[in-house]
């Protein structure tokens, strides 16, 4: 009989939002025999009435740092918050002002998140970089990391991570892409950390209270009042600003209408916002820019996948055709609902990630969505 | 571990560790109390007072307990210039302490005048007589900063603002065991001392009153320290302060050798490619401030850390955020980036050469990885690709 020998203890660095998952995560790694060490990004203020929010709070920070505290390792919160206005915040109001709707999570986990994690776990002569977020890695036969599905769909995080270098994949951990969120609720319960019961956010981060509107006016000024019109372009109503409203929106429409009637299209230009019935709010194809697929991969035919256009949608099977580099156009089996400029586009053989980019805003032409 | 922060806080000694665990058995009950227990605690409070007193060459009788250095600068600077606003002279390179204070008189309707300490250079005790200061008017200043080590010429200073009848204090919290007290004391009006500067538990500090100068009461209720600054002083913490106090003349003895170690370790720097801060004028020889152009002085502190090596960026209250150094800012204003890169080395007379020179093999490994940046930048779409020099 062979004794086990113990695994050579690697240096991981874990992002810790002050939530239960990456906190699961680190404790995972530190009973797995991993020297951890915490850190948290500090990457955004909130102000007066904010305050009581979530991810980017100091009661976040706490958090992280009672749990790290709990767990007996080292804890260190770096302060991002110029680059993430930069790259995050300033892009999403202007991305508001555009009349899109824009996907923060995406940029913020690429650029700002993962990509500058990997960097500061080299520079901290960390092997790793672990998050709680839910998605798998593997390595293929040709050696290169693929991002793959968490295996619980209801949590699933893969749709925010495309697009991350082989670079950035290398020095990624995701020690919770096996779990669903019971047992990691379970295993909090077990190591017995002090947000075990803390909810999980549903909105973002710099905005806790999920006024959007209210939040691009405090960074950008009043937004210019418009008109929502039908597709004849009949005034229905006046609006406070195209930021209050995203395509396939239904509520706060601002009329009283007998049937359900959906924000079709957002024109910045004329600050109107072009409604419509169920039916019009279909399409069978979406545009995507800013492609980037993963190493290996590089399409230049047509070719079958599935496509997820936000982050609560069950990917659609469709027909990918490389355009310009950088841009498809995907052809839906089916037609979808809220086909949203801004948003995330990401193209999947299943569960794996094959590469994703943003859906294009199109034109006023009503013609092609029927 | 190597411990390089004591401008920060100096490591207990044995001996402060024995008074305060004295301190803890004989001296809980209240100083106030008239009983016997109550005089027990009173006695080590007062046998501390005096050390303390000796230490700075000044009568117990005029030395105050207060909770921190903190304390210390807030209510000698707010004390002395309870009175009608006039003109405040400062420097540029204030402790937080102090500066927050002066603010905050600036707001009652002080007029500032500021001592520039620009490439780390104090102006000479003239720039105080072309003020022309009235009896109105004060002069609050720090001694030692406590980022970079420059020593300001607070007895000049001081001499000339006394000549025109203006009352000073003098933040002498970065001194004790640093300078020699003797020239100060009968130039100023007040001066303050943080215990964990020389090896004392966070918690005590003190203020010195020039016998006949009255503040405000600092709190109000019991009449402690003679009605000055009512509730009773954390008798455990001044205890430790006291016996660190019996220890700031050994302290002195080392500054050749410390000053010796300073200068090795700098050129050690600077072949490093690390530009000094505040090398172009006196400093106490117990800190190296260094920045390394490009690098994040808040991140190179968590990667020293991580290899072993303690040691801060900034004042230690606000280093969880990536400010730039206030002090470095105000000497080589327009190089932004030098103060964001600034690394605070701060040692005490206990320090040997072999901790730095184990230091800087700390430093060594870390400056290689913050060096070398990942092989090829992760592409990006159009919307952050300009934004990637942050992670430089």
């Amino acid at each position: 009989m062979t004794e086990a020998q113990p695994k050579p203890k690697r240096r991981i660095l874990v992002a810790m939002s002050g939530g239960v998952d990456s906190a699961v995560a680190a404790a995972r790694l530190l009973e797995g025999g991993d020297e951890v060490i915490g850190l948290t990004l500090h990457l955004w203020d909130a102000s007066g009435a904010q305050q009581v929010g979530r991810c980017c709070s100091a009661e976040d920070r706490e958090d992280a740092r009672r749990v790290c505290d709990h767990l007996g390792i080292a804890h260190y919160v770096v302060d991002e918050r110029s680059s993430f206005r930069r790259q995050v915040v300033d892009p999403f109001v202007e991305a508001y002002r555009k009349g899109e709707t824009p996907s923060p999570c995406v940029h913020c986990n690429r650029s700002l998140k993962l990509g500058g994690l990997a960097e500061l776990a080299r520079q901290f002569g960390a092997e790793k970089v672990a998050t709680g977020h839910y998605a798998r890695l593997r390595r293929d036969a040709q050696g290169l990391m693929r991002l793959h599905r968490g295996v619980d769909a209801s949590k699933d995080q893969s749709y925010f991570l495309f697009g991350l270098p082989q670079t950035v994949l290398e020095c990624l951990e995701f020690p919770l892409g096996e779990w669903n969120k019971e047992q990691v609720r379970a295993e909090a319960q077990r190591y017995a950390l002090p947000n075990a019961d803390k909810k999980d956010s549903q909105e973002l981060c710099f905005v806790p209270d999920g006024d959007v509107q209210g939040f691009v006016q405090r960074e950008s000024g009043p937004s210019p009042q418009g008109e929502v019109v039908d597709l004849q372009g009949q005034v229905l109503a006046r609006h406070q600003g195209i930021a209050a409203f995203t395509v396939g929106q239904r509520r706060g429409l601002g009329f009283a209408s007998g049937e359900a009637r959906y924000v079709l299209r957002i024109l910045p230009d004329r600050q109107q916002v072009v409604v419509g019935g169920a039916e019009d709010v279909v399409c069978l194809e979406a545009e995507g820019e800013g492609m980037q697929w993963r190493e290996g991969f590089a399409p230049r035919a047509p070719f079958e996948a599935e496509v997820q256009i936000r982050y609560r949608h069950r990917a659609a099977p469709a027909r990918i055709v490389p355009l310009a580099p950088g841009s498809v156009r995907v052809e839906f089996q089916e037609a979808q609902r809220a086909l949203t400029p801004g948003q995330a586009l990401v193209v999947y053989a299943g569960d794996e990630v094959l590469g994703g980019g943003f859906i294009r805003a199109k034109q006023s032409r009503s013609a092609d969505c029927a | 571990m190597i411990y390089l922060d004591h401008h920060a806080a100096s490591p207990l000694e044995e001996g402060v560790r024995e008074a305060c665990g004295r301190a803890l058995r004989e001296a809980w009950a209240n100083p106030s109390s008239t009983h016997r227990l109550g005089q027990s605690a009173r006695r080590l409070l007062e046998e501390a007072r005096a050390q303390v007193a000796e230490a700075c060459g000044v009568a117990p009788l005029d030395l105050i307990w207060t909770s921190g250095g903190t304390e210390a600068c807030n209510w000698g600077v707010e004390g002395l210039c309870a009175g009608p606003p006039a003109r405040l002279v400062t420097s540029t390179i204030e402790h937080p302490a102090v500066e927050e204070s002066v603010q905050a008189l600036a707001r009652r309707g002080w007029r500032i005048e500021r001592l520039k300490v620009e490439a780390g250079r104090p102006p000479g005790a003239s720039a105080i007589e072309a003020l022309g200061l009235g009896p109105a008017d004060r002069l609050i200043c720090q001694w030692v900063n406590h980022e970079v080590g420059t020593i300001l010429p607070v007895e000049d200073y001081a001499a000339a603002a006394k000549r025109s009848g203006a009352q000073v204090f003098v933040d002498a919290s970065q001194a004790l065991g640093k300078l020699d007290f003797s020239g100060l004391v009968s130039q100023v009006d007040a001066f303050a001392l943080a215990a964990p500067k020389i090896g004392g538990p966070a918690g005590a500090g003190a203020l010195w009153l020039r016998r006949g100068v009255e503040l405000p009461p600092r709190f109000v209720g019991g009449g402690q320290e003679r009605g000055r600054r009512a509730g009773s002083p954390d008798v455990l913490a001044c205890v430790g302060f006291g016996a660190a106090a019996r220890r700031v003349g050994e302290r002195l003895a080392q500054r050749e050798r410390l000053g010796a170690m300073q200068r090795d370790f700098e050129a050690a720097l600077e072949a490093r490619g690390g530009l000094i801060n505040g090398r172009e004028a006196a400093r106490v020889p117990t800190v190296s401030n260094v920045s390394f152009p490009g690098q994040r002085a808040a991140l190179l502190v968590h990667a020293l850390d991580i290899e072993g090596l303690c040691v801060s960026s900034g004042p230690a209250c606000s280093s969880a955020l990536a400010q730039p150094s206030p002090t470095v800012v105000a000497m080589y204003p327009g190089h932004e980036e030098r103060a964001q890169a600034a690394l605070r080395f701060s040692w005490g007379a206990s320090t040997e050469w072999a901790e730095l020179e184990a230091a800087l093999a700390c430093l060594d490994r870390v400056l290689a990885r913050f060096r070398r940046p990942l092989a090829s930048p992760p592409a990006q779409p159009s919307f952050s690709r300009e934004a990637r020099s942050d992670h430089d």
